[in-house]
């Protein structure tokens, strides 16, 4: 097309269907991540969805499973699917919404679309702190908060680093800020290997943790973690308006009457509090916070009062869709569901670096 | 609104980027904020909306100190408009704008309110982007953009619009479209407006007043043909400047002064004949190769008069629109006596001042030499019915040299032809 005829079409253009309802397309993912979890439940390699390995159930059978019902079927198919595959769809649901909500929030404050839990640095930081927090054996003294209490006080200590780094005279230089992420990632990366390789005993048990996983889910988890999701997702909806005037730029952000440095604080505290609920049970699931952001804005656009609640609702599909391709996707065995992420996200990535460059939007 | 500055000073980095600078701003003023790179307008400006932290009572507002408002109170009383915005992001026209009601959302939960979306509205129509509202804002045009920002801070529902060189990155027809919506806000809304300008001429041409600030010091303060003049600019700017004034609108503007060097006095010697405007490349010309000009005979108010008053050449004048005086003529003969070179542009000819013709006789009789210059249009225009084409003829019959322009007549000056003193 000529770029006449493009600026042309381009006035003309009227903004799509969802752009235009936005609240039914939100309204439309709550229905989608009702029905993801439903199938998701039943999906796995004891279901009536999967690879029928060793048995293939029937949905009437399953459905009295998760229903606590009691049926024909084995005892131990309530325990499955109540004990195992319920906590474990939830957890699913509630990493991913957090992801992808802490990626949308960290996206504003560092004023640029690659920004992401992962790639900044931030989840190898709450990994030093969960994996230590195992090791120093403070789990079996303080419970399932511990882990998840000290990951947050590690990610919230890597994102101020990483901000820091990236940062000269108020602004951000976004090149140093990706690179300093990725250093910091790395170097946080080697902390948690060396904590592990000193930990012979629970190595094996660690491995599907640090590729990042959520074949350990129990309902004490998804209790414990329930609470960082609900109120991070709330904070970062609350301030979704003054998250708007900040990617213009912090003066234009306080000459709108919203205060950028105390909304810089609150929102990197909030993307710390919900990367470490995630990571301290499910390790470090990359990309979600990239993808799923990115997704949302083409359809719904940037204004964040849209935005948190599409990519939130969307984010915790997304992620129960990973996991149950996870389990399924390899007969008998099952995949760490970051890996699958990764293997999204990393060229998800590169496309996007291609084209913010291709459009000089980077610095 | 009533907008006091006083005792406003600023250091950042152990220097004093602003130096006790006190003034005050009226209700529905257009003030121009105005001085060289690095003087403080910025600071200023930025010390006006808390964004730089100034002392207790430096800013005030109706006698109110701005340090004492909250940060939505100050969006609500100033809005900003910046140089330029962009932004990576994919938000719409109407996204940017509605950021404007922030300051005015008292419950956070609360979806947008009709009165928001009301605000917006008219906001848009008022500043000429509701064409394209739903179009995204990192598409638009420098131009149309400004105007998405206008309109944003519109819904702010601000009483004082403050702008940091809004037309920096427009072209001459945004710069003007622009200034013309500041301007009928200002009018229309009776909206007090403060902006920070480069150009001397849009800030005289459309500000009440102008404030000039130098190294941090109000250097004057007033309306703009009090403080724009060639000593205020010489001193502030470090530029030689004509100070002019609109023939249409009696606005004053600059025009930086054409000759690179001002007329020697102890050149080589050539004497012009010019009038009607033709004489002033010629002029320029001259004096830029370092020759001590004169000139006649020029009538005052002659665009030949102006020029030659700027290249500070020694001029035989006559009363404006009066035919050439046997007295002027006769010291215009003087002036050709003492110079070896006569240089005659291709002035228009009328009976006013035919005389300038007869000294170019004059000067070839006294074994001068006499060149011709002719113009884009020829030689000489004749008014006088036919009498000057068969004087021109004479001349050239007599040995006058023509010339096809300017350069030619300088490259025969750089071989000598005219340095024969």
């Amino acid at each position: 097309m000529t770029q006449e005829a493009d600026e042309a079409s381009m006035r003309g253009r009227r903004p799509s269907f969802f752009r235009r309802n936005p609240v039914l397309f939100i309204f439309l993912l709550g229905i989608l991540l009702l029905a993801s979890s439903f199938v998701a439940v039943l999906v796995g390699t004891l279901g009536p969805i999967g690879p029928g390995f060793p048995e293939r159930i029937s949905f009437s059978d399953a459905l009295d499973a998760i229903l606590g019902r009691e049926g024909d079927a084995p005892d131990y198919y309530v325990s499955v699917f109540r004990e195992l595959r319920m906590p474990r769809v939830i957890l699913a649901g509630l990493v991913g919404a957090s992801l992808a909500c802490a990626g949308t929030a960290m996206q504003a404050v560092f004023r640029n679309p690659m920004a992401d839990p992962f790639i900044i640095g931030v989840s190898s930081g709450a990994a030093v702190g969960a994996a230590s927090a195992g090791l120093l054996g403070l789990t079996v003294a303080l419970g399932a908060v511990a882990a998840p209490a000290l990951a947050f006080v590690c990610a919230l200590v890597t994102v101020m680093i990483v901000y820091r780094m990236g940062t000269v005279k108020g602004r951000v230089y976004v090149d140093t800020l990706l690179l300093s992420g990725v250093a910091m990632a790395a170097f946080l990366g080697a902390v948690v290997s060396f904590l592990i390789y000193f930990a012979r005993e629970d190595y094996h048990q660690l491995i599907p943790w640090l590729l990042g996983s959520l074949a350990m889910a129990r309902w004490s988890y998804v209790l414990v973690i329930s609470v960082p999701a609900t109120v991070g997702i709330l904070a970062v909806f609350l301030f979704g308006r003054e998250l708007n005037a900040l990617l213009l730029g912090e003066e234009t952000a306080h000459n709108l009457g919203a205060n950028p440095e105390f909304l810089k604080k609150i929102m990197l505290i909030t993307a710390a509090l919900m990367t470490a609920g995630a990571v301290a049970f499910c390790g470090i699931i990359g990309f979600v916070g990239l993808i799923v952001p990115h997704m949302m804005r083409i359809v719904v656009g940037a204004d964040h009062r849209k935005l948190v609640p599409a990519a939130t609702l969307f984010g915790a599909s997304f992620l129960i869709w990973a996991d149950a391709l996870s389990r399924t996707v390899i007969q008998g065995e099952e995949l760490p569901v970051g890996i699958i992420t990764a293997l999204c996200g990393g060229p998800f990535f590169l496309y996007l670096l291609r084209r913010s460059r291709g459009m000089g939007a980077m610095s | 609104m009533k907008l006091s500055i006083s005792d406003l000073s600023y250091a950042f980095g152990g220097c004093n980027v602003l130096k006790n600078v006190s003034f005050e701003v009226g209700e529905g003023e257009f003030l121009g904020l105005m001085g060289p790179n690095g003087s403080g307008k910025t600071t200023l400006l930025r010390c006006m909306t808390r964004y730089l932290p100034a002392a207790a009572r430096a800013v005030l507002v109706d006698m109110k100190p701005i340090h004492t408002m909250t940060d939505r109170e100050l969006a609500g009383t100033f809005a900003v408009v910046p140089q330029s915005s962009s932004t990576d992001f994919p938000f719409t026209v109407r996204d940017v704008v509605m950021m404007g009601r922030i300051p005015h959302v008292r419950n956070r939960l609360a979806s947008t309110s009709r009165k928001d979306v009301e605000a917006v509205a008219a906001a848009m129509e008022v500043s000429g982007c509701a064409a394209f509202a739903d179009r995204p804002f990192s598409e638009l045009s420098g131009g149309e953009r400004q105007r998405a920002v206008i309109a944003r801070a519109l819904a702010q529902a601000p009483r004082a619009l403050l702008l940091d060189e809004p037309t920096v990155y427009l072209d001459i027809s945004g710069q003007l479209e622009m200034m013309d919506l500041v301007t009928k806000l200002n009018k229309e809304q009776s909206l007090t407006v403060v902006a920070v300008l480069h150009d001397i001429n849009l800030a005289a041409r459309y500000c009440d007043r102008i404030a000039l600030l130098n190294h941090g010091l109000l250097e004057a303060i007033g309306a703009p043909d009090e403080v724009i003049n060639s000593e205020t600019i010489l001193s502030v700017y470090g530029v030689d400047v004509a100070v002019r004034k609109d023939p249409f609108t009696h606005n004053v503007y600059v025009m930086p002064r054409s000759a690179r060097s001002k007329a020697r006095k102890d050149g080589a010697r050539v004497h012009v004949l010019c009038g009607g405007g033709s004489g002033g490349p010629i002029m320029r010309a001259l004096v830029d190769s370092g020759y001590s000009v004169t000139v006649g005979v020029l009538n005052v108010l002659d665009s030949d008069h102006e020029c030659a008053t700027d290249l500070h050449i020694p001029i035989v004048a006559e009363v404006p629109f009066a035919q050439i005086s046997d007295e002027m003529h006769a010291e215009n003969l003087s002036r050709i006596d003492e110079t070896p070179v006569v240089v005659v542009s291709p002035f228009p000819v009328g009976p006013g001042n035919f005389k300038n013709l007869e000294a170019a006789m004059y000067a070839l009789k006294a074994g001068k030499q006499v060149v011709m210059v002719f113009g884009d249009d020829g030689p000489n225009i004749d008014f006088t019915g036919g009498k000057a084409d068969a004087f021109l003829k004479s001349l050239i019959d007599a040995g006058a040299i023509l010339v096809g322009d300017v350069d030619e007549m300088l490259r025969l000056t750089a071989k000598g032809g005219l340095r024969t003193q």
